[in-house]
């Protein structure tokens, strides 16, 4: 059931991506409702799938490869659902729903049947440090969907090719100061993430601190957004710049979060053995 | 060959931005280039018609279009010391009903950048009345311009071309949303007090943009104009300083150099946190360093870029464009027909005279040799040579009239060959003597 409802979700996930990049394409409303409308549905199927796994597993559904990506996509593309709300975004959302639809597509591969959760990893440190890291992660995510925007946007500005006056793209100015936002909220749950996983890794293991890959990775892209945050606060980047730096931010997130569990199988998730 | 326009120039269609600000003549420079021009083989009357997007010489000439074209090439030459190869390629000839057809065309704003725009009208009479001042202006050139400012207002009422444009001035505002979200803690900078930088200053403000500063040469003239927009104005030779205030700068300021570059962005910039700026360049030439758009969160346009950006059309802005050709082509008819009169008027009546003079001092001999001639007698002879005249006349003038003022502009020209006959210029400019 979990399964179905997925493979459901990963439809709609495609449909959003194919409407809201029309939409940025040809600008026509149909575009962007598809767009829209596919987001909300796949989240709901997606977030069902989750919890009828949880439920069958008798703990977060956020543990093996398969359920970490899965999870991410699901809690990035609610993120996004949240501040469409208030921001109207469809651009965003043509960087999103695609986003949303590989990882998705990505867990598949490291589909598995249930299995049992060692019991040194019974822990409410469990829930706590996995929902803030990924929720930070999903932050970030966003960011990067609204650098990527950005870039796109200053180049056609730049090289003053404007798609007619009547592209729908956000101001720069807008999708700066969005990418700052979700700087400002996506920094503090990295940490925090960071913070409650070496706590659940005192509680499981016994040390703070391991210097396994996935730590080392987490510290770097830690400092990649520490420098950023620094730049933007005190010297003032902003821009091109800060959406390169916030791009390359996310890419570390995604390496170490997709080749941390493949290429370096540690003691973190999916790898316990 | 009969009498008629040529115009030899470039536009923005044919020419870079950086080729016509070398072309341009400010209107300071225009009589000094006005008599240069007329001393040009061929050129009885000569205007220039110097925009942004546009330098053009204007001839009422009797010589072939070739020769004026060459005239005028040296005269680029000369007074703008450019080599002929780095222009000549992107000059355009219109001569007769072409150059007629150009002119109406370009006073009717058919072919500016953004079909439409009406500032092109206001600078052009200027230009005319510049080359009426400086007395290079004649019949011909002064019929044209006239007609041509008829043509603009009958394309202005009669269609709706000027309300379907977007005009250069609101693609800028325009294009200051796709940079700002909102308008409303932002400074606008306007250097130079051009009528388009003024547009676009009363667009922004329509939009909700905050705080103005006017910066011109003369302060007085920046004083008055901030007045008007409820600004701040800033002494010129402190622009540098003002510059981190605006995050939109508007430039129309007459200046051989940039006024504003790469470098001082840069400090600028840095003086403001990176905050982005927009540069509106619409001097040619231009105001602002185009090299300053390589920085980062700086953002310049110049005419030829707010163009390109205003090229959506839609149908029923071609269809009215339609309409406006059409008011062209009708009226470079009348002009054809008037011109064409110029010539044939003063043709028939020095046809008319020489006839008439021959006739008369012809008749005199006779009836000088007939001493005892009856006054009945004298009174016959009269008459007979009056009749035969005008029945060998007859032809000839009528046939000038209808085909002279119609299809073939040089027929006067080929009768005055013809019978030897020398017509004098007439004096009459003030748009009299229409044949219709």
């Amino acid at each position: 059931m979990d399964l179905l409802l997925l493979k459901i979700a990963l439809v709609a996930y495609l449909a959003a991506a194919v409407g809201s990049s029309l939409h940025v394409l040809s600008l026509t409303s149909a575009a962007r409702r598809i767009g829209t409308a596919g987001l909300a549905v796949a989240f709901v199927a997606h977030g069902a799938s989750i919890v009828l796994r949880s439920l069958a597993t008798g703990y977060p559904a956020v543990t093996t490869e398969y359920e970490a990506l899965s999870f991410f996509a699901w809690i990035t593309v609610g993120v996004y659902l949240g501040v469409q709300v208030r921001y109207h975004l469809p651009a965003v959302g043509a960087v999103m729903a695609p986003l949303a639809f590989t990882v998705t597509l990505a867990s598949f591969a490291f589909y598995a049947g249930v299995r049992e959760l060692p019991p040194n990893l019974r822990s409410a440190w469990l829930p706590i440090h996995v929902a803030v890291a990924f929720l930070g992660n999903a932050v970030l995510a966003l960011a990067f969907c609204v650098s990527l925007v950005y870039l796109v946007r200053e180049r056609q500005l730049k090289t003053k090719r404007i798609g007619g006056l009547a592209s729908r793209l956000p101001s720069l100015e807008a999708l700066d100061a969005l990418n700052y936002r979700a700087l400002a909220w996506g920094f503090p749950l990295l940490t925090l993430g960071i913070v409650t996983g070496s706590l659940f890794a005192k509680h499981t293991w016994g040390r703070f601190w391991s210097w396994d890959e996935r730590e080392i990775f987490s510290l770097v892209t830690w400092l990649v957004y520490a420098g950023l945050l620094e730049g933007r606060m005190v010297v003032g980047w902003r821009g091109r710049r800060a959406a390169t730096v916030t791009i390359v931010g996310f890419a570390l997130v995604f390496m170490s979060f997709v080749f941390g569990h493949v290429i370096f199988p540690g003691k973190h998730g999916g790898s316990f053995d | 060959m009969a009498r008629g326009l040529c115009i030899v120039g470039v536009n923005h269609r044919t020419a870079p931005v950086a080729l016509r600000e070398r072309l341009a003549f400010p209107a300071s420079g225009l009589p000094a280039a006005l008599a240069e021009l007329k001393a040009v083989p061929g050129v009885q009357e000569a205007a220039i018609v110097s925009t942004c997007n546009r330098v053009e010489v204007v001839t009422g000439t009797s010589v072939p279009a070739a020769m004026v074209a060459a005239g005028v090439e040296s005269f680029f030459v000369r007074v703008r010391e450019l080599e002929r190869s780095a222009f000549a390629p992107h000059l355009y000839v219109h001569h007769g009903r072409d150059a007629v057809r150009h002119l109406f065309r370009v006073a009717a704003s058919l072919d500016s950048m953004v079909v439409g725009e009406p500032q092109i009208l206001g600078q052009m009479k200027n230009q005319y009345v510049a080359a009426a001042a400086a007395g290079t202006s004649g019949p011909v050139l002064h019929k044209a311009f006239h007609r041509a400012f008829t043509v603009a207002k009958r394309v202005r009422t009669e269609t709706a071309i000027a309300s379907k444009s977007v005009s250069v001035a609101s693609v800028a505002a325009a294009l200051t949303g796709t940079i700002f979200e909102t308008l409303e803690d932002k400074t606008v900078m306007l250097v130079g007090a051009g009528k388009m930088s003024q547009l676009v200053a009363r667009h922004l403000q329509a939009r909700g943009s905050g705080d103005i500063m006017v910066t011109t040469r003369t302060f007085d003239h920046a004083v008055a104009l901030a007045r008007e927009f409820g600004g701040l104005p800033v002494p010129f030779e402190r622009l540098a300083e003002y510059l981190k205030h605006a995050d939109i700068v508007i430039g129309s300021a007459g200046a051989v150099d940039h006024l504003v570059g790469p470098q001082l962005v840069q400090d600028v910039l840095r003086a403001r946190k990176q905050r982005p700026m927009f540069f509106i360049d619409l001097a040619v030439p231009r105001n602002f360093d185009p090299a300053i758009n390589d920085l980062d969160n700086v953002y310049v346009y110049d005419m030829d870029d707010l163009a390109r950006t205003s090229a959506d059309n839609t149908g029923e802005r071609e269809r009215e464009a339609a309409r406006a050709e059409a008011i062209v082509d009708d009226e470079v008819e009348r002009f054809g027909r008037w011109l064409a009169g110029l010539d044939v008027v003063p043709t028939i009546v020095a046809l008319r005279e020489k006839v008439e003079t021959i006739r008369k001092a012809e008749l005199e001999k006779a009836l000088a040799s007939l001493q005892d001639a009856a006054p009945r007698h004298r009174a016959l002879l009269d008459a007979l040579t009056s009749s035969i005249v005008n029945k060998i006349l007859h032809a000839p003038l009528a046939s000038l009239k209808r085909e002279g003022a119609a299809d073939d502009p040089d027929l006067a020209a080929s009768v005055r060959r013809l019978f030897d006959l020398r017509v004098q210029e007439r004096s009459t400019t003030n748009g009299s003597g229409e044949s219709e």
